[in-house]
C-alpha cells in the first residue's frame, strides 16, 4: 500500500531530470558571474574623478591582500596535507591554529611586561615561534588520537562530524581556560613602522609574514619530496592499503602529517597574531574556513595549490569587493566580503571542482 | 485513492487545529486575573494583590550569564541594592515597602531576542509580579519583552536600553520605559564635537550586526548632516572579523576628517590599530560599546587621541550620595565594584517604581496590598523633576525617562575607565534633551 | 592491570579539565539534592566513576572474554581511581603552591572558589589524600557496578541518573507541579534549590521499582499493548488498549501547555520549531545521506520571507519604516508560498553543487548558510530586511481573534507543523522515493548504475529539506514576533545537526528525542549557558564515537555506520541483485561517490 500513493512521484522526478536542468542553471550561472565581473569593473574603473578610487588605493589593497593571503596559505597548507593523505576535512584545523596563537599569547605577554621582548626581539619571537608550533601541535596530534583515528575506516561524512564538534569543544574550552575577551598582542618594537619596497610602504611585520610563509613552504616542499618520510607521506597519500603493504606504518604517518599541519599553524598563529595584534578564542574559524577555500581554490590536495589559492584568496578578499560592487552602487561593499568568499568557494567547486592547479574535471570519487 | 488519502490527512490535521484552538479559547477566557474582587476601581490588566505578611514581587531580566554577564549582574545588583534603601540605611537588610518585603525573581535575558522572549515569558506568566527592571539590552527588548509584558500590563523598566526606536512614536509600547539615555542625545552630541570642536566637515561611519551600532551611528550620521557635514562612508562590519585593513584603506579614499566606529571591544581595539597605520591622520571616535579596559590594554599606543563618548558618569559619581553611601554599600553587599556603569541607572529605576507604587496601591484593612496596573503605569509615566542617582528623572510619554542627558567625549588614554590614565575626566561634555536633537 | 592505570591517569587529567574550563568551580552552589550532592561534586566524582568502569571491561585472553571477578574488579576500579585522585590532587597540591591568584591571571576558571572547595581550608596535602580517598571509593563503586548482575544493576542505574535528572530540572518541575496545584515543598527545598533527601529517595525508588517492573513484566505489558504479535508486514498491529493508550497519549500532550503554563510552553515551543528543522534537515543527511552544514540557510529564509509577505514593519532609529517590498498577506496563505519559494532555491542551489563529493558539499552548504547570515545584516539588504535592528510586528497567524503568539497557544500551532512534517517523512521514508535516497546514500554508484537518477533524487531531497526547514523558520518568527540577524548564525546549523545526529541519523522518533534533549534541557538549565557549545561539541564527537547510531536508532540505518562491510538496503539487494556492480574498495571507507 505504501508504494501506490506516491508511484506518480519518481516518474515526475525522472522526467524532471531528463530537461538539463543542471547545464542550463550552469550556464545562466556563469554568464551572471561573467556580466557582473565586467560590468561591476568597468564601472567602477570608470566612474567620474573624485568618486573614482585612486591608483594607490589598488597598490595597497594588493599589498594587504598579499600579506592575508600568505597567512591563509600557511593554514590551507594543513587542511591540504590532511586531505592529501585521509582525503577528509580537518574542520577543526581553525582551532589548531587558534591553540597555537592563544599559548604564544601568554609568553609574549609575560616578555613584553618583564621587557624581555624588547631588549632581546629575535631570540623572543624565536621562542614564541616555537611555543605556538607546540600548541598547535599538541592539539592536532590529540585531535587525530581521540577524534579522528577510531574512525579511520567509517564512512566518510562521521569524521567530519566529530571534526565539526571537535572544532566546538576546543574554541569553548579555550574560552572555558583564559575567558571570552580579546587579549592584545604585544609587537615587539623592531617589527613597528614600514620601509619602502620600489616606493610602496610596506610595513614590517607583512615582511616578515611574506619570508617566513615562503620559507615554511620551501621547507615544506624539500621535506615532502626529498625526505623519506616525506616520501613515505606521498606513497600513503597515494595509496594507503599498498603503502602499508609495502611496510609503511600508515598510522605513524597519519600522525607525522598532523604534525606537520600543526607546525604550519603554529607558525600561522603566530605570524596572524604579529599581524593584528589581538588573539580570542573565535580567531580560528572565520580564518579557517577561509583556508579551507583557499585550499580547494588552488587544488586540493596539492601544495603549490595551497599556496597559490592562499594567495589568490587574500587578493581577492582585498580587490573583489570595491572592484566589482562598487559599480554597481552596493552599498558598503566589505560588509559583504565574507559572502564573496564563499561564493568564490561555490564558484570553484562548480566550475573547476580541481581547482586552479587541478585537472579541473569533476572528481566523481 | 491518492487524492483521498491526502484530504483525509488534511482534515485530520484541521480537526485537530479546532480542537486546539477551542480548548484554549475557554482556558484563556476563564483563566488571568478574572479572580480580583476586592479591588475598589476597575483596571483594564486588573490588579496585584499582595496579602498580609506576603512580599510584593518583582523581576529583573538582565544578561546575567556568558559574555555580557557583568553589564546585566551590575544592573541586578543596581536594582537589589534599591530594596536595601528602602528603610534609609543601606545596612544589608531589605527595607519594607508600605510594609511588605520586596522579592526578586531574577531572570537572564540572555542579550538576545530569544533570551527576551524566554524570560520575559517567565515574567509574564507570573501573576504576582508587579514591575521588571530590564532588560539590559536593546535586542531583548525591542519588539519581544517590551511587547510581551505589555501585553500583560507589566511595566518594563530598563537601566540600559539606549536604542531609539524603543522610545519611538510608532514602536513604543505602553508599559515600557527606560532610565538610561536614549542614543539620539549620545550620537547627536557626537555629531556636535565632531562639526564644532573638531571643525570637520566630513564622516565616516562603522557600525557592526547589533542594534546598538546602527542606533548611534544612524543618530550621529542624520545630526551630522543636519550641521551640513558630508557623510563619505557608512560601512557595517561583521564583529568576529579580524581583517579591516582593505576596508580602512577604501574608508580613507574618501578622505573624511573623521572616523565614527561606536563598536564593541574586540573589532574596535583592531580598528584603532589598523587605522591608526593607514588613516594617522583622521580623528577616530568611539562610544560606551568599546569603553573598556580591555581596549586600552589592546591597543597601547595607539589609544593616544581617540575619542569616546558615553553618558558622563563624573556627574552623579561625584555626588557625595554617591561616594559616601551608594559606593561603600555596593561593595559591602557584592564584593566587588562595579562592572559597568548602569547600576545607578537601575537604581534610579527600581526607586521611581517603588515611589509609584506607593502612590497608586490601596492598602486594604487586613494588610493586604491592591496595586491597580495601568494606574502604577500612569504613575510612573508622570514621574516628574525626580532627584535619582543619575540626575534629575522626567519621564516623556513615550518612557524616556533620562531626558537631560550628559554625554561626555573622553580623550585617550584618559578614557574613563580601569587602567585609563588622567583624571577621567572629559574633554568636553554637554547636557542635551530629546527636544534638542534629530 | 596496565589498562586501569592508563584510565586512572586520563580521568584525574580530566578532572583536571573539568576545573580548568569553570564546570567545578562555578557550580559549588548548584545544590542537586539536599546540601552534600551538588553539580561540582558530581563533576568531582564522575570522570574516576567512569574510570573505574571502564578499567574492568571484559579482556581478552587467549582468545576469550574474560570478565573480572567482583572483589578483582573493586582493587582494579579502585586503583585506576585512586591514579585519577592522585593525578587531581598533585594539580590542586600545585596550585596551591604556586598560588592561586597568579595561575588565575592565565586560567580564569581556577579561582579561590575552586581551592576552597576542593581543600575545604584543609592544607592542599591533606586535600589531596581525601581526593585520592574520594576517587578510589568513586571508582571501585563504578567498577563494582558493571559486575552486579542486570536484576540489581538496572534498577540501580536508573534510580541514580532518573533522580540526577530531577535534581538538574529543580527550576522547572517546582514549576509544573504548582501550575497543578501540587504540595512541592517536601520534593524540592526552597533553602537548598535542589531536591530534598526525601525526595531524592522517593524518585529513586519509583525509578527502580518502574526499572524492576519493566524487567519482569515489560513483555507482558508491550505484549498487551502491541497485540498478539505482529502483523505480516512486519508492522505492529492496533489493539483496544493500544488506541485507548495512544488517545490518552495524544489527550496528555493537547492539554500539555494548560497544565504545565508558560514558561515550560515556550520551551516546548522552541523545542518544536528546531524539531522542525530536525525533521528538514533529517530528509537531507538521514535519508539521502547529504551532509548540510548551511541549514540555517532554509531558516532564515522561512523567517524573512514570512515576515516579508506578511506585511513586518522595519525598526529603524526613527521607529519604522515599510520594507521596500511589502505584501499583507495571511499568514495561512503566505505559508505555501514560502515553503515554495524555499524548494524552489533549494533546486537553485543545489543543482550546481550537489554533483560534488559529499564533504565538499558539506563545506559549500556551509558557505551558504554564512552568506545569507551576512546578507540579512548587510546595509545593501537593509531597506528590504532591516540590517541589525531587523524587523517586528510579524504576524501572529491569527485564526479570526485567536493568536499564536502566545506561548501556549503557539505549541498548538508548532505542534499541527510537527505532526505534518512527521507524516510528511514518514511516508517518504517508506515510498519509492525513500527506497531511492536509501540507494544513493548507500551506494550512489550502485544506485547511478541502476537507474535511479541521483541528481534528480538529491535535488528532491535537498528541496524537501528545505521547504520543511523554512517552515520551521516561518513559525520561529510568528512565536517571536520581532527578527534580527542575531538570531540567525551557524551555530544554528549545527545545533539542528547535532539534533540529528545525537537523536539518531534517519530516525524520527530520534529527531524529537534530540531535540529534547539539545533545546529543551538547555532551555530549562539555563545556568549552563555558558557551557552548551562545549558540552554540544563533546557529544557530537562522543555520539560518533561511541554510539554513531544515536539515542533512539533507525534500525536500518545503525546497520550502515556501525559496521566496515555495509550491507546493501533489502529492497536495494532484492532489485539488483544480479546486475550489481562492486563498489571500489577504499582503504578509507568512503560511502558518497
Amino acid at each position: 500500500m505504501g508504494s501506490s500513493g506516491v508511484a506518480a512521484s519518481p516518474a515526475r522526478v525522472g522526467g524532471f531530470a531528463t530537461l538539463p536542468w543542471r547545464r542550463i542553471i550552469l550556464i545562466v550561472l556563469g554568464a551572471t558571474i561573467a556580466f557582473i565581473v565586467v560590468v561591476g569593473s568597468y564601472r567602477t574603473l570608470t566612474l567620474p574623478e573624485g568618486e573614482r578610487y585612486s591608483g594607490d588605493f589598488w597598490v595597497d589593497q594588493v599589498v594587504n591582500g598579499l600579506g592575508q593571503g600568505a597567512i591563509l596559505a600557511l593554514i590551507a597548507l594543513g587542511y591540504t596535507l590532511v586531505y592529501g593523505i585521509l582525503r577528509m576535512i580537518n574542520f577543526a584545523h581553525g582551532e589548531v591554529f587558534m591553540a597555537g596563537a592563544f599559548i604564544s599569547f601568554f609568553f609574549a605577554d609575560a616578555y613584553v611586561k618583564s621587557g624581555f621582548l624588547n631588549s632581546s626581539p629575535y631570540l623572543c619571537l624565536l621562542i614564541l615561534f616555537v611555543v605556538s608550533i607546540a600548541g598547535s601541535t599538541l592539539v592536532a596530534v590529540l585531535l587525530e588520537r581521540i577524534a579522528y583515528r577510531p574512525l579511520r575506516n567509517a564512512p566518510r561524512l562521521v569524521p567530519l562530524i566529530t571534526a565539526i564538534g571537535a572544532s566546538l569543544f576546543i574554541q569553548n574550552a579555550f574560552r572555558g581556560f583564559f575567558g571570552p575577551q580579546p587579549f592584545g598582542y604585544p609587537l615587539p618594537t623592531v617589527l613597528e613602522g614600514s620601509v619602502d619596497l620600489v616606493g610602496i610602504p610596506v610595513s614590517k611585520v607583512t615582511i616578515l609574514v611574506f619570508v617566513a610563509a615562503i620559507v615554511s613552504m620551501l621547507v615544506l616542499q624539500v621535506f615532502v619530496h626529498r625526505s623519506r618520510t616525506g616520501r613515505s607521506m606521498r606513497a600513503v597519500a597515494e595509496d594507503s592499503e599498498i603503502a602499508s603493504l609495502m611496510g609503511i606504518n600508515v598510522d605513524r604517518i597519519v600522525v607525522i602529517t598532523f604534525v606537520v599541519g600543526g607546525v604550519l599553524a603554529g607558525i600561522a598563529g603566530v605570524l596572524f597574531s604579529l599581524t593584528f595584534q589581538q588573539v580570542q578564542f573565535t580567531m580560528g574559524f572565520k580564518p579557517g574556513i577561509a583556508a579551507f577555500t583557499a585550499a580547494v581554490l588552488g587544488g586540493i590536495g596539492s601544495i603549490g595549490g595551497a599556496a597559490l589559492g592562499g594567495f589568490v584568496l587574500g587578493l581577492l578578499q582585498a580587490i573583489g569587493p570595491p572592484l566589482l560592487l562598487t559599480g554597481f552602487n552596493v552599498p558598503s561593499p566589505f560588509s559583504i566580503r565574507d559572502a564573496f568568499v564563499f561564493l568564490v568557494l561555490i564558484l570553484v567547486l562548480v566550475f573547476r571542482p580541481g581547482g586552479l592547479l587541478g585537472s579541473g574535471e569533476a572528481e566523481k570519487v | 485513492m491518492k487524492r483521498r488519502r491526502w484530504l483525509t490527512v488534511v482534515a485530520t490535521v484541521a480537526v485537530l487545529a479546532l480542537v486546539a484552538s477551542a480548548c484554549s479559547n475557554d482556558e484563556g477566557g476563564g483563566g488571568g486575573e478574572g479572580t480580583d474582587t476586592e479591588t475598589t476601581e476597575v483596571d483594564e490588566f486588573g490588579t496585584v494583590e499582595v496579602a498580609s505578611g506576603e512580599p510584593i514581587n518583582l523581576g529583573t531580566l538582565m544578561v546575567i550569564s556568558g559574555a555580557d554577564a557583568a553589564l546585566g549582574q551590575d544592573s541586578q545588583n543596581g536594582a537589589v541594592l534599591a530594596a536595601d534603601y528602602l528603610d534609609g540605611t543601606f545596612d544589608g537588610t531589605p527595607g519594607q515597602l508600605l510594609g511588605h518585603d520586596i522579592n526578586w525573581v531574577h531572570e537572564d535575558d540572555l542579550c538576545s531576542a530569544e533570551g527576551g522572549q524566554a524570560g520575559g515569558t517567565a515574567l509574564a506568566a507570573d501573576p504576582s509580579i508587579v514591575a521588571v527592571i530590564g532588560t539590559s539590552c536593546s535586542s531583548s527588548a525591542l519588539g519581544i519583552a517590551d511587547t510581551i509584558l505589555s501585553e500583560k500590563g507589566i511595566l518594563l523598566i530598563s537601566p540600559s536600553n539606549t536604542n531609539p526606536a524603543l522610545t519611538s512614536e510608532e514602536a513604543h509600547q505602553p508599559f515600557y520605559a527606560r532610565t538610561a539615555h536614549n542614543d539620539r542625545i549620545q550620537g547627536a552630541v557626537v555629531a556636535e564635537y565632531a562639526l564644532n570642536e573638531l571643525g570637520a566637515t566630513k564622516m565616516a561611519t562603522i557600525s557592526d550586526e547589533s542594534p546598538y551600532t546602527q542606533g548611534l551611528t544612524a543618530a550621529a550620521e542624520v545630526n551630522f548632516e543636519a550641521g551640513d557635514g558630508t557623510v563619505t562612508a557608512r560601512e557595517r562590519i561583521n564583529s568576529e572579523d579580524t581583517d579591516f585593513k582593505p576596508l580602512l584603506r577604501s574608508i580613507a579614499e574618501g578622505d573624511p576628517d573623521v572616523l565614527y566606529a561606536p563598536v564593541f571591544v574586540a573589532a574596535c581595539s583592531l580598528i584603532i590599530k589598523q587605522a591608526a597605520d593607514i588613516m594617522p591622520d583622521v580623528t577616530i571616535m568611539t562610544s560606551d560599546g568599546c569603553s573598556s579596559s580591555d581596549t586600552l590594554k589592546n591597543t597601547g599606543g595607539a589609544i593616544d587621541g581617540v575619542l569616546v563618548s558615553g553618558p558622563d558618569i563624573s556627574v552623579f559619581q561625584e555626588g557625595e550620595f554617591y561616594t559616601n553611601d551608594f559606593l561603600p554599600a555596593y561593595e559591602s553587599a557584592f564584593g566587588s565594584e562595579p562592572t559597568s556603569v548602569f547600576h545607578a541607572h537601575s537604581f534610579d529605576a527600581t526607586n521611581v517604581v517603588f515611589d509609584a507604587i506607593e502612590q497608586v496601591a490601596v492598602e486594604n484593612d487586613d494588610g493586604s496590598l491592591s496595586i491597580p496596573r495601568t494606574a502604577l503605569r500612569d504613575a510612573v509615566f508622570a514621574t516628574s523633576g525626580y532627584e535619582g542617582l543619575t540626575g534629575i528623572i522626567t519621564c516623556t510619554e513615550l518612557g524616556d525617562c533620562a531626558t537631560d542627558v550628559t554625554i561626555g567625549i573622553f580623550e585617550g588614554p584618559n578614557w574613563p575607565v580601569e587602567g585609563g590614565q588622567g583624571d577621567g575626566k572629559p574633554i568636553f561634555s554637554d547636557t542635551k534633551s530629546l527636544d534638542d536633537v534629530l | 592491570m596496565r589498562p586501569a592505570i592508563r584510565i586512572g591517569v586520563v580521568a584525574g587529567i580530566v578532572t583536571i579539565f573539568l576545573a580548568a574550563v569553570g564546570l567545578i568551580g562555578n557550580f559549588t552552589e548548584l545544590n542537586l539534592i539536599g546540601e552534600l550532592v551538588t553539580f561540582a561534586g558530581l563533576m568531582l566524582v564522575t570522570p574516576p566513576l567512569i574510570a573505574g568502569y571502564v578499567a574492568v571491561a571484559p579482556r581478552v585472553e587467549a582468545g576469550e572474554l574474560v570478565e573480572f571477578e567482583r572483589g578483582r574488579a573493586a582493587v582494579v576500579g579502585g586503583v585506576a581511581g585512586a591514579l585519577a585522585g592522585a593525578v587531581f590532587g598533585a594539580f590542586v597540591i600545585f596550585v596551591d603552591a604556586f598560588g592561586v591568584e597568579r595561575i588565575r591571571r592565565v586560567f580564569i576558571n581556577i579561582s579561590p572558589v575552586l581551592m576552597d572547595y576542593l581543600t575545604a581550608g584543609r592544607p592542599a596535602a591533606v586535600a589531596a589524600v581525601i581526593l585520592v580517598v574520594v576517587s578510589a571509593v568513586a571508582a571501585a563503586a563504578g567498577a563494582v557496578y558493571r559486575l552486579l548482575p542486570d536484576a540489581v544493576r538496572k534498577p540501580l542505574g536508573s534510580a541514580v541518573w532518573v533522580t540526577l535528572l530531577f535534581g538538574f530540572l529543580q527550576r522547572i518541575v517546582p514549576i509544573a507541579l504548582d501550575q497543578l496545584d501540587i504540595e512541592r515543598d517536601w520534593l524540592y527545598s526552597k533553602v537548598t534549590g535542589g531536591l530534598t533527601w526525601v525526595g531524592a529517595i522517593a524518585i529513586a525508588a519509583a525509578a527502580a521499582g518502574v526499572s524492576v517492573l519493566k524487567a519482569r513484566k515489560g513483555d507482558a505489558i508491550r505484549g498487551a499493548i502491541a497485540g498478539r504479535g505482529t502483523r505480516d508486514d512486519g508492522r505492529p498491529g492496533f489493539t483496544p488498549l493500544s488506541v485507548v493508550l495512544m488517545l490518552a497519549g495524544l489527550g496528555v500532550v493537547l492539554v500539555a501547555p494548560h497544565v504545565l503554563g508558560s514558561v515550560i510552553s515556550e520551551v516546548l515551543g522552541t523545542v518544536m520549531v528546531f524539531a522542525l528543522l530536525g525533521l528538514g534537515l533529517n530528509i537531507v543527511v538521514g535519508y539521502a545521506g547529504l551532509l548540510d552544514l548551511g541549514y540555517v540557510f532554509f531558516f532564515t529564509l522561512g523567517a524573512y520571507s514570512l515576515a516579508l509577505l506578511t506585511g513586518a514593519t522595519l525598526n529603524t532609529f526613527i521607529g519604522s519604516t515599510e520594507p521596500v517590498i511589502a505584501f499583507n498577506l495571511n499568514f495561512y496563505v503566505a505559508i505555501p508560498i514560502v515553503v515554495l519559494i524555499a524548494a524552489f532555491s533549494g533546486v537553485l542551489i543545489g543543482a550546481p553543487v550537489l554533483r560534488l563529493r559529499g564533504d565538499y558539499l558539506a563545506l559549500v552548504t556551509l558557505g551558504l548558510g554564512e552568506m545569507i547570515v551576512v546578507l540579512v545584516t548587510s546595509p545593501w539588504l537593509e531597506p528590504l530586511v532591516g540590517g541589525p535592528n531587523g524587523m517586528r510586528d510579524i504576524t501572529n497567524a491569527a485564526i479570526g481573534n485567536f493568536g499564536f503568539r502566545d506561548p501556549k497557544h503557539f505549541y498548538y500551532l508548532a505542534f499541527a507543523f510537527v505532526v505534518l512534517a512527521l507524516f510528511v517523512s514518514w511516508r517518504l521514508a517508506n515510498s519509492r522515493v525513500g527506497r531511492a535516497w536509501t540507494a544513493l546514500r548507500e551506494d550512489e554508484q550502485v544506485a547511478d548504475a541502476m537507474g535511479v537518477s541521483t541528481t534528480a533524487y538529491k535535488l528532491l531531497a535537498f528541496a524537501m529539506g528545505g521547504a520543511i526547514g523554512s517552515v520551521g523558520g516561518a513559525l520561529f518568527a510568528v512565536k517571536i514576533g520581532s527578527l534580527t540577524p542575531a538570531s540567525f548564525t551557524v551555530l544554528v546549523s549545527i545545533q539542528v545537526l547535532g539534533i540529528v545526529i545525537l537523536g539518531g541519523i534517519g530516525s524520527l522518533p530520534g529527531v524529537i528525542t534530540g531535540s529534547l534533549v539539545l533545546v529543551g534541557l538547555p532551555g530549562l538549565l539555563r545556568e549552563f549557558e555558558e557551557y552548551r557549545l562545549l558540552a554540544y561539541g563533546a557529544a557530537l564527537v562522543a555520539v560518533m564515537l561511541l554510539r554513531p547510531q544515536g539515542l533512539v536508532p533507525n534500525v536500518r540505518r545503525s546497520r550502515e555506520l556501525k559496521e566496515e562491510d555495509r550491507e546493501q538496503d533489502k529492497w536495494a539487494s532484492d532489485v539488483a541483485a544480479d546486475e550489481r556492480v562492486a563498489a571500489p574498495a577504499s582503504p578509507l571507507g568512503e560511502s558518497a561517490g
